[in-house]
């Protein structure tokens, strides 16, 4: 069943169309990436499915429903920024959340537990690190243990070790079946974390899939030859292999192609080397998911 | 939803201060009134007796309510400010509740105003003019309808702040439009008309006292009378209350 469903969403801010007929479904049990650039329509995305911003058209529907207080009481959202007052504590800061939210004043300590803030929970969260006030945030976001998280931009301000953190997190809470959708710039998060991904880019849907799918990186082979063979005799000698694909000459008189699926390096080697030709380098780079991203979105 | 109105509001010393300064500044005030010289006489302690006071207090206490009206514009433009208003609604609060949150706390500061009223008056009143205290309980009346013109005030304070979404320009407007807008506009119109207008309406519940003195010499002010005008007040309040959930419920957060 989809958890979420947009369908034809559309927004614009003034002038600017910031998402044109947007439709996406998220089902159940999935950890959901929405990719893109900055100013690519995810915050906007989230924020029209969470009820925060009114649609120039489309619907969203969770759980099947409308969206209402009660569809929301089952997710725990985080939209751009840490939202909080400033001059009450952490604790005081989660037992209002949890009024709203119809949660039990119980599940404040599981959260504070869950994200480290146990210690600090007394300190106002005027005075936290933006990485505080990031776990303040998640640990808001599963108070009364709802089915879906949204996180916009979950590890935003995390150290290192924190990011490590929220991620081991994000994976531990999929593994108990809660769905999760998360917006990122870094694809390397998605990657990491997702199990499907939207990309979006200026307003409007590039792809959507499973993340093996959509960001299935074609690995390129890069060759260096003697320095006595000249490189277009390995041009020559690449051009009679079938199974080797879009050659292309290097910054450093390297080249470097495609192979098709099954053939190995050393299936390339030794056929140059059958047909004359010496390598001095041989080697498999893996595409940057960048490089994928910058294709998606071009 | 009250109970979450109070783990925002009472942690927050913003709200005692100028909850203090609400007390001190009446309290004040009606301390130096006795020394006040009208005709080369002081007014004396028979300025405090029951029940001519409770008018006395509310006419004076009517001009605090500007205070309790920027509360109100902090209170709620700090939930823009924070993005508390964004976060409540992501978490399923609708408009409306947000809404009737911040006119319940609307209605707990009228309440302060009329208690603190209440207490001043009964200080003074017992203290100063103790032969009079067999009449406290009479007019009270009067306290009820401070009350009301508060609530009146603080609606068109939540209007603002709803409108502007920031507690300077808000607050701003809501001194000119009270002090400067209405009135100049009121001199270019027909007091038949101007009667009804919000500023007017609120104000006409707290008379200036021995106003029906001054009218026998003057002729009529053209003010409503507080019974005249407390169904038009509630009427305003209500008013702003509702353009204010409209402005929420179709604005972005």
């Amino acid at each position: 069943m989809a958890l979420l469903e947009l369908d034809n969403l559309s927004k614009s801010y003034g002038g600017t169309q910031a998402l044109r007929g947007l439709s996406l479904q998220v089902e159940a049990g999935s950890v959901y990436g929405l990719l893109g650039p900055n100013g690519s329509g995810k915050t906007t995305t989230l924020g029209l499915a969470l009820g925060v911003l009114q649609a120039n058209g489309g619907t969203v529907r969770w759980f099947g429903q409308p969206l209402s207080a009660a569809t929301k009481r089952r997710v725990g959202a985080l939209l751009e920024t840490p939202n909080f007052f400033p001059y009450l504590s952490a604790r005081q800061n989660l037992l209002l959340a949890a009024d709203i939210k119809h949660a039990a004043p119980a599940t404040v300590d599981a959260a504070l537990e869950l994200t480290g803030l146990k210690s600090r929970q007394h300190d106002a969260f005027k005075g936290f690190s933006l990485g505080m006030k990031q776990r303040l945030a998640l640990a808001s976001t599963l108070l009364g243990n709802p089915e879906v998280l949204v996180l916009d931009e979950p590890t935003n301000g995390l150290d290192p070790q924190g990011i490590a953190e929220v991620r081991e997190l994000i994976q531990r809470l999929a593994t108990e079946g809660k769905t999760i959708i998360i917006a990122s710039h870094l694809l390397d998060e998605i990657e990491k974390v997702c199990t499907h991904v939207a990309v979006l880019q200026r307003g409007e849907l590039r792809a959507a899939g499973p993340v093996s799918a959509i960001l299935a990186s074609t690995d390129r082979i890069v060759v260096r030859v003697a320095p006595d063979v000249p490189t277009a005799a390995l041009q020559q000698a690449l051009a009679q292999l079938p199974w080797v694909t879009d050659a292309q000459p290097e910054a450093g008189g390297v080249l470097s192609a495609v192979l098709a699926p099954g053939q190995t390096p050393a299936d390339l080697n030794r056929a140059l080397f059958a047909q004359g030709v010496v390598l001095a380098g041989l080697e498999l780079r893996h595409r940057s998911l960048e490089a994928q991203f910058l294709e998606l979105t071009k | 939803m009250l109970r979450a109105e109070l783990r925002k509001i009472l942690p927050y010393r913003t709200v005692w201060f100028i909850l203090l300064l609400f007390v001190a500044l009446l309290a004040l005030f009606v301390s130096v009134g006795s020394g006040v010289v009208i005709n080369g006489q002081a007014v004396g302690n028979t300025l405090y007796a029951f029940p001519e006071v409770w008018h006395k207090l509310a006419y004076v206490a009517s001009y605090f309510n500007l205070l309790l009206g920027i509360l109100l514009i902090i209170l709620i433009t700090d939930e823009y400010q924070f993005r508390t208003f964004r976060q409540q609604v992501i978490d399923g609060s609708s408009a409306a509740t947000l809404v009737q949150g911040k006119l319940a706390v609307s209605g707990l500061l009228a309440a302060f105003g009329m208690l603190v009223v209440l207490g001043v008056g009964l200080f003074y009143g017992l203290t100063r003019s103790p032969e009079s205290a067999a009449k406290v309980t009479q007019e009270l009346g009067a306290v009820v309808l401070y009350g009301v013109q508060a609530l009146g005030y603080l609606s068109l304070a939540a209007l603002l702040a709803f409108l502007l979404r920031k507690s300077g320009p808000a607050i701003l407007a809501f001194m000119l439009y009270a002090w400067v807008v209405e009135p100049v506009v009121r001199l270019r119109i027909p007091d038949e008309i101007d009667r009804y207008f919000p500023t007017k309406v609120f104000s006409s519940l707290t008379p200036t006292p021995g106003q029906a003195l001054l009218d026998t010499v003057t002729g009529p002010s053209g003010a409503m009378l507080p019974s005249q005008a407390l169904p038009l007040a509630l009427a305003y309040a209500a008013l702003f209350w509702a353009l204010s959930y409209l402005l929420l419920r179709n604005r972005d957060l």
